[in-house]
């Protein structure tokens, strides 16, 4: 009894020391600048788990979370584990907002990985400029945007079009009938599309805008049999892909005279809407769960094994699993008691590795990401099947539809 | 002699909070916290609107973000017209609207060069479309639930017509990119005092100012009205009238704080204009009473902050959509007048403790409350 009673003081003793050495921010007042402490680094995870966009982001946050498990697990950085604070922002701009500040102002993260939709880009964006922290955005997106407090591990509109159009006018036709959701996106994706399709010779019958969650497509397929295009490029988003791809498939039309090309199409969609409805259409994108390679069949099974044997990866969630350890990469190079969002912006300028998709690197002029397009034809199993890669890997040009204007280290320059 | 003496305490009690809420960032000097419980602030400012003319005029407006919306837009256009324009640099056009392929600044945008016009067009532009809609609404006679679905189908067409005409609002992604609020060479940091400040301010303004409005023989019409309308009516006041005036000085103070949420966000989105935010207001007026100003903020208050500490709180990151719920029919269920009728219960049980002179003198007010609701009850 005696001894129990003794050895609780002692217990409690230890454990109040041990909280004065394990939590000196409390004690010493320049906490705030020694951001990585205590052989911790701080980061945030801002993927939504409630709200509109729940499903898809919530596939975001399980790569992220993996990634962070893997390096943990396999000594850290340098030693120091990362300590992942994560955040449920609601499929809310505002909350997106909040919860950004949260993170890069009380929590003191050097780095945020977040986000799927634009608007929510736009929301922290203005936390990241101001408080000069960074933030890694895992999204394919219209590009146009030249930050230094962002890190862009998605393909921009030239990473996804450059190889699929050309390839698409030889094989189906140069008749082709735009469709999208009505925002920024699609808008800028068509802008550089028609581009190329001009420079081609093709031509563009249509170009069509529907509101965000449109689910009735009856008109647009009534035009579609009428006007008879070879190609229906699709950047329709959400809920309104499936609605689109099913009531093409109900009509009767045929894919192989017909087909959708999308840029927005991946397995996650097409395990909503199911195999039937997508077979036979074509998606772009830098990566597909069904690449060969070793570091995919690595990144997969982990996945499966972490979060389910009937989850799948795509094309948003693997940039989301690589980019993390990019910011492992950077950090490894930096003493500890440098570790800021600076230096760790300067120090992955450049900084590549061989990603599920291929060998990979961020481009130091503008901070986006070397990605290898790749060109999938969907199978009635979910399935993508792989026709072509690019035979080099592409250069991120955000730019690409205004030649007078070009994203550099030092901001964005105009000629 | 007895309805002064409540007024006074009540005043005191208005003033000792507003102060409270003005002293805070003596005593916090965190600029993320700051940040955080201006936005609160925002929240209380829109929650006094809705009682404002749901709790002492009975108009259910389940629309009240539209209004709150509109005024985030007016400071939002006239922030993005002072930025330089870092992402696209041309020819002062807002980035969004040369994306969209516009070449020149819109009619409408034009003005909003000046900040006062922005300032002013962010209370009086909701004010018009309340007073334009409460027109139709009041002076049609819809009431209850009727009056409660247009508004809010009012907002949504707003929402609607702010999202699909992306080339002049932003579209989805709303006004980014904005200059910081600044008056004669005065600039408040978002993530400073002087930002909450202005919000408290404005929040100590507005409080007195409504409940002026509601001790004023206005306030005691519109209270009527909200009782027995029909009883007003025969009695030869336009209700009408009434009810578009407390309609739009509600509108009037959502656009402010719409004005102020974008100073405090940095960025205004077709969300602020969502039912989302505006069933969110509701539920904050009905948890701390809708029929009294100071309840409703202090249920916003309430609701906003436990509502963020349990999305933040690592245990409940799964479940606090759940929990939220949880308190909301709790609330609901067992404090019908919300906070505010809780607190109320409790200081008349303390009042009634004393005995002698003091028990006597409630006595006879509770009467003929009593009796007034019978008569409700029987009509």
């Amino acid at each position: 009894m005696k001894n129990h009673r003794r050895s609780f003081l002692k217990g409690t003793a230890a454990l109040g020391t041990m909280s004065l050495v394990g939590f000196p921010h409390i004690w010493s007042k320049n906490y705030s600048l020694a951001r990585a402490a205590d052989g911790e680094i701080k980061v945030g995870v801002l993927f939504s788990l409630t709200g509109t966009t729940a499903i898809i982001e919530e596939s975001l946050n399980k790569a992220t979370i993996l990634a962070i498990e893997e390096i943990n697990a396999a000594g850290g950085i340098n030693g120091m584990q990362i300590v992942p604070v994560i955040e449920d922002p609601a499929s809310d701009p505002a909350t997106f907002a909040e919860k950004a500040r949260k993170l890069v102002l009380s929590d003191k993260c050097v780095s945020v990985f977040g986000s799927y939709t634009s608007a929510s880009r736009k929301a922290v964006l203005p936390v990241f400029e101001k408080q000069n922290n960074l933030y890694w955005y895992p999204t394919l997106y219209e590009g146009r945007e030249c930050s230094k407090n962002v890190i862009y591990t998605g393909a921009v509109p030239n990473q996804q079009q450059d190889d699929f159009v050309p390839w698409l006018v030889e094989k189906f036709g140069k008749r082709w009938y735009l469709i999208g959701s009505n925002y920024i996106y699609p808008k800028e994706e068509n802008n550089y599309c028609k581009k190329l399709l001009a420079e081609l010779g093709a031509e563009v019958v249509a170009e069509e805008y529907v509101p965000l969650g449109h689910s009735e497509f009856s008109s647009v397929i009534n035009k579609l049999k009428s006007e008879k295009p070879n190609v229906i490029f699709s950047t329709v988003v959400g809920d309104s892909v499936v609605a689109l791809h099913r009531q093409y498939h109900a009509a009767g039309l045929d894919p192989q005279t017909m087909p959708m090309a999308s840029l927005t199409t991946s397995e996650n969609e097409v395990a909503a809407m199911g195999g039937a409805a997508a077979a036979g259409h074509f998606t772009s994108a830098p990566y597909f769960m069904v690449w060969d390679s070793p570091e995919n069949h690595k990144f997969v099974d982990a996945y499966k094994k972490r979060w389910g044997a009937d989850k799948v990866t795509h094309f948003v969630s693997e940039p989301s699993y690589f980019q993390v350890y990019l910011f492992k990469q950077a950090v490894a190079k930096l003493a500890e008691s440098d570790i800021d969002p600076n230096t760790i912006r300067e120090a992955v300028k450049g900084e590549g590795l061989v990603a599920p998709q291929g060998k990979i690197k961020v481009e130091p002029e503008n901070l986006h990401t070397w990605l290898w397009p790749k060109i999938g034809q969907c199978k009635a199993d979910g399935q993508f099947e792989i026709l072509k890669q690019s035979a080099d890997w592409l250069e991120p040009s955000p730019y690409k539809a205004y030649p007078n204007q070009l994203c550099t280290a030092t901001g964005l320059q105009e000629s | 002699m007895k309805v002064p003496g409540k007024t006074t305490s009540q005043i005191a009690i208005y003033a000792a909070v507003c102060i409270a809420i003005l002293l805070v960032p003596l005593v916090l000097d965190d600029a993320f916290l700051l940040n955080k419980y201006a936005r609160y602030l925002v929240f209380g400012m829109l929650a006094v609107s809705l009682s404002l003319s749901w709790g002492y005029a009975g108009i259910l407006n389940l629309g009240q973000a539209m209004t709150f919306g509109l005024g985030s837009y007016c400071m939002a256009m006239a922030l993005k017209l002072k930025t330089i324009p870092v992402h696209t640099g041309s020819d002062g056009l807002p980035d969004f609207m040369v994306w969209n392929n516009v070449t020149e600044l819109p009619w409408f945008w034009i003005p909003f060069h000046s900040l006062a016009f922005g300032v002013a067009a962010g209370i009086l532009v909701p004010v018009a479309l309340a007073a334009l809609l409460g027109w139709f609404v009041f002076k049609g006679r819809v009431t209850g639930v009727y009056a409660a679905i247009i508004t809010l189908a009012a907002m949504v067409v707003v929402q609607l017509l702010i999202i699909d005409q992306q080339r002049f609002t932003g579209g989805f992604n709303g006004i980014t990119d904005l200059a910081q609020f600044e008056v004669a060479g005065f600039a408040f940091d978002a993530y400073g005092s002087s930002s909450y400040y202005l919000v408290a301010g404005c929040l100590a303004v507005t409080l007195f100012l409504a409940l002026f409005i509601t001790k004023s023989k206005t306030g005691l019409i519109l209270q009527a009205i909200r009782d027995q309308e029909d009883r007003v009516r025969f009695f030869g006041y336009d209700v009408a009238l009434y009810k578009i005036f407390v309609f739009s000085v509600s509108a009037g103070i959502a656009g402010l704080a719409g004005m102020l949420y974008t100073i405090v966000m940095e960025f205004a989105s077709p969300t602020f204009l969502g039912v989302p935010l505006s069933l969110s207001v509701v539920i904050w007026v009905a948890v701390g009473g809708r029929q009294s100003l100071l309840g409703a903020m202090l249920g916003a208050l309430v609701v906003t902050g436990v509502q963020g500490a349990l999305s933040e709180s690592e245990t409940f990151l799964e479940t606090w959509t759940l929990v939220m719920g949880l308190l909301f029919v709790l609330v609901v269920l067992f404090l019908p007048k919300g906070l505010a009728g809780a607190f109320e219960k409790i200081a008349a049980r303390f009042e009634r403790t004393p005995p002698g002179a003091v028990a006597e003198s409630t006595a006879p007010r509770s009467e003929p409350i009593k009796s007034g609701r019978e008569i409700e009850g029987v009509s």
